[in-house]
């Protein structure tokens, strides 16, 4: 088979499931929602502004919500055991990795449009002038993420201590998503030129090729029998 | 090398390791002078720069065996990771209590976020979940792979984790030792931080071989017990 239309083949199957069940999509969307509710009231409004810190709160919210609904990458199969008959197939391990990331990377994309829209209503953001770059670093940024927590939620799902595993793994690593993310965002937000993020755009790209590259490769020895 | 002679040579580096480490204690209460701007706190130095440097030599050890590992599925060098990544965390741990107690002189702060703590406490992190992995699976030979993926992925970021927190400002002394134009130590300050370096790379290396030959022992045990089994079960 094709190598992009396996690729293609899991991750509309991926899409396909979500769709009919939306239960990580369901947990998560609500997660960002209440968090945003909390949020609200975790902060002294009369001494702090919440646009002030409100670029840090979306990508922690980011992080948290979408390590809830990555973390359940591979639980269906593994419940039914059908992973085991995916792995018989004659299909590169890499491209089944990337058919998985490219899945959840349609899902947390949705779940990140939904957080902006709800800190937006909810604390009446600007999101300053440059959209088109806005959007290039919350994408490189989500692709960075997913790649790395698609890996180890491979890893995560078939130890004994389950989805709890996923933060103490993917946390140290993403200081680099968090530094320039928040960075990009805050200043865009501020409405600061457009020259002052592309260094953190850069790096964001590195993390996120970094991300996806070492995840094609080292997915075969996570999920190999 | 036979199992016996790598203990011994283990054990051996171990002593001369801890001898080292009482010179290295009289070097520093007794013979080093003390620095002009830190004071006497920088004599801590001695030993928390050694330990920084073996931390990260370690883990650039078990990276190394993790990958070769993983290609040759050799058991040996599953062993030799997991002994290089117990003798890192423990030099990791002390580089991470070390400095706090320099820093709470010198700088007034007990923590801050300076590029090369936050590197290091996640060096320390991604130790512990190589160990946190490793005994987390039913099968054994599953969790030595995630721990070797865990290894390789920690060396991949850790490069990229210390361009993006030396995006902050820095407020840790610079490199001393290793920089461009050579070092800018007094000559008796170099010569007990190469004593230190000398003893902690001997401490080291002295528990990486013994924790190796203990790891040895266990499989050993492990394989005669299964074959008692299987003997009985017939």
């Amino acid at each position: 088979m094709d190598y992009f239309r396996v690729i293609w083949t899991v991750a509309r199957k991926d899409l396909l499931i979500e769709m009919r069940t939306r239960e990580r999509v369901a947990a998560m969307g609500s997660f960002v929602v209440l968090v945003g509710v909390l949020f609200n009231y975790s902060i002294d409004t009369a001494i702090v502004r919440p646009q002030e810190i409100a670029p840090g709160i979306i990508w922690m919210t980011i992080i948290f919500g979408g390590l809830l609904g990555m973390g359940r990458t591979f639980h269906l199969e593994e419940e039914d055991g059908a992973f085991s008959g995916v792995l018989q197939t004659p299909i590169p391990l890499d491209a089944l990795y990337l058919g998985k990331t490219a899945a959840n990377l349609v899902i947390l994309s949705l779940v990140t449009v939904l957080i902006f829209i709800v800190f937006s209503v909810f604390f009446g953001l600007s999101f300053g002038s440059h959209p088109f770059v806005l959007l290039t670093v919350v994408f490189l940024a989500l692709i960075g993420f997913v790649g790395l927590s698609t890996l180890f939620s491979a890893m995560s799902v078939r130890t004994t201590m389950g989805e709890s595993l996923l933060p103490v793994l993917v946390f140290p690593l993403l200081i680099p998503m968090v530094i320039f993310g928040v960075s990009a965002t805050s200043r865009l937000f501020a409405g600061r030129p457009v020259s002052e993020v592309t260094g953190s755009v850069r790096m964001l790209g590195a993390f996120a090729i970094l991300s996806v590259a070492a995840g094609a490769l080292l997915f075969r020895y996570v999920v190999e029998e | 090398m036979s199992q016996d002679r790598l203990r011994q040579t283990g054990v051996a580096l171990a002593v001369l390791g801890t001898l080292g480490a009482l010179l290295v204690l009289w070097m520093v209460f007794f013979w080093v002078p003390t620095e002009r701007t830190m004071g006497i706190a920088q004599r801590i130095f001695y030993v928390h720069v050694p330990s920084a440097w073996i931390a990260f030599f370690a883990f650039g050890i078990v990276a190394l065996c993790s990958a070769v590992y993983l290609w040759l599925k050799d058991e040996r060098l599953d062993m030799a990771a997991l002994a290089a990544a117990e003798g890192g965390m423990v030099f990791c741990t002390i580089m991470i209590l070390t400095g706090p107690l320099w820093a709470r002189v010198s700088w007034g702060t007990w923590w801050t976020w300076e590029p090369r703590l936050v590197l290091t406490l996640l060096l320390w992190f991604i130790y512990f979940s190589y160990f946190l992995v490793r005994n987390a699976t039913e099968n054994p030979e599953q969790g030595k792979r995630f721990a070797a993926v865990v290894g390789i992925i920690g060396v991949l970021d850790i490069p990229l984790i210390h361009i993006s927190v030396t995006w902050m400002r820095s407020l840790h002394p610079e490199p001393v030792v290793l920089k461009p134009e050579g070092p800018s130590l007094d000559p008796e300050m170099l010569i007990t931080l190469m004593v230190g370096l000398a003893t902690a790379t001997m401490l080291f290396l002295g528990l990486f071989l013994m924790r190796y030959t203990v790891e040895c022992l266990k499989r050993e045990v492990d394989q005669r017990q299964t074959g008692a089994q299987a003997a009985q079960g017939a």
